[in-house]
């Protein structure tokens, strides 16, 4: 029997990466192939899901078969070095590694992880066989690299999976500040310098002073900088916003939900993003999306939101305020981005991976 | 998709955003310096490092954190616990505003200490006329190693006693020759280039490279490229880390241009360098200097591109008086300086 296995720094079942490494795990094993998940840590239920990475030398089972060992790629990990060690082919599945001189001025340590990776992907670069990336601007860091083979299958998310029920208590809440006037931005996202949330809140400063004094800012997200998540904190302070910025952190899905259905603009001004998966989901609940065309957010738009070359806070706002006050360009681009963010149905982006996985296990590449 | 999805000409769009954003700042609906308020106030929440390389933007933040706050904020989402706070802080105010008042009294001096050697440093950049504006670098002439390597592998000899450095190697093509002849050599150099397989080259500073090694490791040295763009006290530097870094059996070589035909090669260029080759009589004196236990230093002159060329039937008095004129007038184009070991 032939194994593909999965190999992850951080198996948190509830994020972007986690998520994706539990369909690729069912497809693997629909297919007919052994499927296991290892990890390096696994927070809360990740536990039930992943094994401890070091295990694998004696749990591992695929007697006679072919194995391939799939690595989840996003930043630096000891994962990397076991994994360079181990005789098994080796597959990336490429999730891009943030740029870590946005990080390293706010969470140095965590400069020195992604550096690490970047040094990492490098050096294991000639042993890759195939590389998975999740997006054409992902490939093309593979190739740069030095991967000599890749492809592109995008992130697996069960969208319709993630639609629940909104938190009544929260839309209700939301909904009652709407009828008071004033239109509602909203990121997702962690709290991380490379998001730029505090791009967001200078265009949002700019936005409340020009079309709409009345305005809300959600930024909804798990902290992934102390410092910055403290710095953003006291800056919209500083701007005289408290009232309007709302910081809910890491929030329930039927809560996420509540947010998606209360907001009018989705504003994403990251500097870097893989893939983005908020962006899909925001087009998917009928959130037309602003952003900034930086990394791989370009792509993930495809022309279904509106795509802006720079950030600068009056360009910001002046965009916002077009999305709001033109019903039907926002009508064009609400339509645009249910169309988009269904080819990221789990039934499409997981035909697409089964197709590669079919290909790397009949010797047959695909395009 | 729907009509009006498949209306929107997102080049029109942008423009017409960009248009809109451009009138309303022409308006003065928003400030001309709005932007820059902005990043002033997240700049005073951001760590200093993410701000930029401004020495006074860094410094103004350094004045601006030498004032310690003794009164913590007090709020929190639970209840009693913003009242728990007030109490212990009025209970401990008097304690924490003895302390900070010496540590601001301390961060103040530093920073103010740090603003006048600042300002010192500015006059001595306007002394030396260091403006921050690199000079134009002057045309970077490869040594002939055809010519070269045979005279530096006699003078290495086979039996090195450690390694060999080059630097700065270039694409590593002397090291390759080198390691062809029996040595043991890797190269050093500040720029990356592809080199030839089987060649170690690291990427690194002559000076940075010397000073991390530990002395008397290298069994031979050889120094080019650098010793004709780096300042004098530089070299003076390399000089002595040379002695040091390489053993007392070992043997070091400068390959440099003649000052004189690197000056001609380009001579504005020339004139504007803050670094340019020394005369080999200097590189004698230095070596001389940085090789306490002693040996032999030699001067091998390499060919003149402009050397006159022999009077056939001249007088031997014509003929000598031509090779001293060619010898003031037309210098080689390039000399080696090798320090050895007394035999």
């Amino acid at each position: 029997m032939v194994a593909v296995h999965q190999f992850i720094p951080t198996f948190a079942s509830r994020d972007a990466i986690g998520t994706h490494a539990r369909h690729a795990q069912r497809i693997l094993r629909d297919m007919g192939v052994e499927s296991h998940i290892y990890a390096d840590g696994a927070p809360g239920g990740g536990r039930r899901s992943a094994r401890p990475y070091r295990s694998f030398g004696w749990t591992r089972s695929s007697k006679g078969g072919r194995t391939w060992l799939m690595y989840q790629f996003s930043t630096g990990s000891v994962l990397a070095e076991y994994l360079a060690a181990r005789p098994e082919a080796k597959i990336f599945n490429y999730h891009n590694i943030t740029t870590a001189s946005l990080f390293a001025p706010w969470e140095p340590h965590v400069g020195v992880e992604l550096e690490e990776g970047r040094r990492q992907l490098e050096e294991l670069a000639p042993s890759c066989e195939l590389g998975i990336a999740v997006s054409e601007y992902n490939r093309a860091d593979l190739e740069a690299a030095g991967v000599a083979r890749t492809v592109v299958s995008p992130v697996l998310v069960d969208l319709a999976a993630r639609d629940v029920a909104p938190d009544p208590a929260v839309l209700d809440g939301l909904l009652a500040a709407k009828r008071a006037g004033g239109g509602d931005w909203l990121f997702v996202g962690r709290v991380a310098p490379h998001k730029c949330q505090h791009d967001v809140v200078r265009a949002f400063a700019a936005y409340r002073r020009l079309y709409d004094p009345a305005a809300r800012l959600h930024l909804v997200g798990g902290i992934g900088s102390h410092a910055y998540f403290s710095a953003l904190e006291r800056f919209v302070v500083g701007l005289g916003l408290g009232g309007a910025v709302r910081l809910p952190g890491s929030v329930s899905q039927a809560t996420l939900m509540a947010h998606y259905r209360a907001a009018d603009v989705f504003v994403c001004l990251s500097e870097h993003e893989g893939f983005c998966v908020p962006v899909i989901e925001a087009m998917g609940h009928g959130v037309p999306v602003v952003a900034y065309a930086a990394a791989a957010v370009p792509e993930t738009l495809a022309g279904s939101g509106i795509c802006l070359a720079a950030k600068d806070a009056s360009t910001v706002a002046a965009a916002v305020g077009r999305v709001m006050g033109d019903d039907v360009l926002r009508a064009g681009l609400v339509d645009a981005g249910r169309w988009r963010s269904e080819d990221f149905g789990l039934a499409r982006t997981s035909e697409r991976f089964r197709e590669v996985m079919t290909g790397l296990l009949t010797g047959v590449p695909v395009p | 998709m729907s009509d009006d999805a498949k209306r929107i000409d997102h080049s029109r769009l942008l423009a017409e955003i960009d248009a809109e954003a451009a009138r309303r700042r022409e308006s003065g609906e928003l400030p001309a310096d709005f932007e820059r308020e902005l990043d002033l106030v997240f700049a005073r929440f951001a760590p200093v490092h993410a701000i930029g390389d401004d020495f006074g933007q860094v410094l103004e933040r350094a004045e601006q954190s030498s004032f310690i706050d003794v009164l913590a904020p007090t709020e929190s989402s639970m209840p009693v616990v913003p009242q728990v706070k007030r109490l212990v802080r009025k209970a401990i105010t008097w304690e924490m505003r003895y302390v900070a008042q010496q540590a601001s009294a301390f961060a103040t001096a530093s920073a103010r200490a740090t603003r006048l050697l600042g300002e010192r440093v500015d006059r001595l950049e306007r002394v030396v006329g260091v403006d921050g504006s690199a000079p134009p670098a002057a045309a970077k002439v490869d040594p002939d190693w055809d010519h070269w390597a045979p005279v530096l592998i006699a003078a290495l000899g086979t039996r090195c006693p450690g390694r060999v450095l080059h630097a700065d190697a270039g694409d590593g093509d002397l090291v390759g020759r080198l390691n062809s002849a029996g040595l043991d050599a890797y190269g050093t150099d500040p720029v990356s280039r592809s080199g030839t397989a089987g060649i170690e080259l690291r990427l690194d500073v002559a000076l940075d490279h010397l000073a991390a090694l530990p002395d008397e490791t290298l069994g031979g040295l050889v120094l080019s490229g650098c010793v004709e763009r780096l300042t004098a006290p530089e070299q003076q530097r390399l000089a002595r880390l040379a002695g040091s870094k390489v053993s007392a059996d070992g043997v070091v070589v400068v390959v440099s241009a003649h000052p004189r035909a690197w000056t001609d090669a380009d001579p504005v260029a020339a004139d504007l360098a803050a670094g340019r080759p020394l005369h080999a009589e200097t590189w004698v004196e230095l070596l001389c200097r940085s090789r306490p236990t002693g040996g032999a230093v030699d001067v091998v002159d390499g060919p003149s591109s402009n050397a006159l060329a022999p009077v056939a039937g001249a007088a031997p008095d014509l003929a000598a008086n031509l090779t001293l004129l060619a010898a003031r007038v037309f210098p080689p184009d390039s000399y080696a300086v090798i320090a050895r070991p007394t035999a």
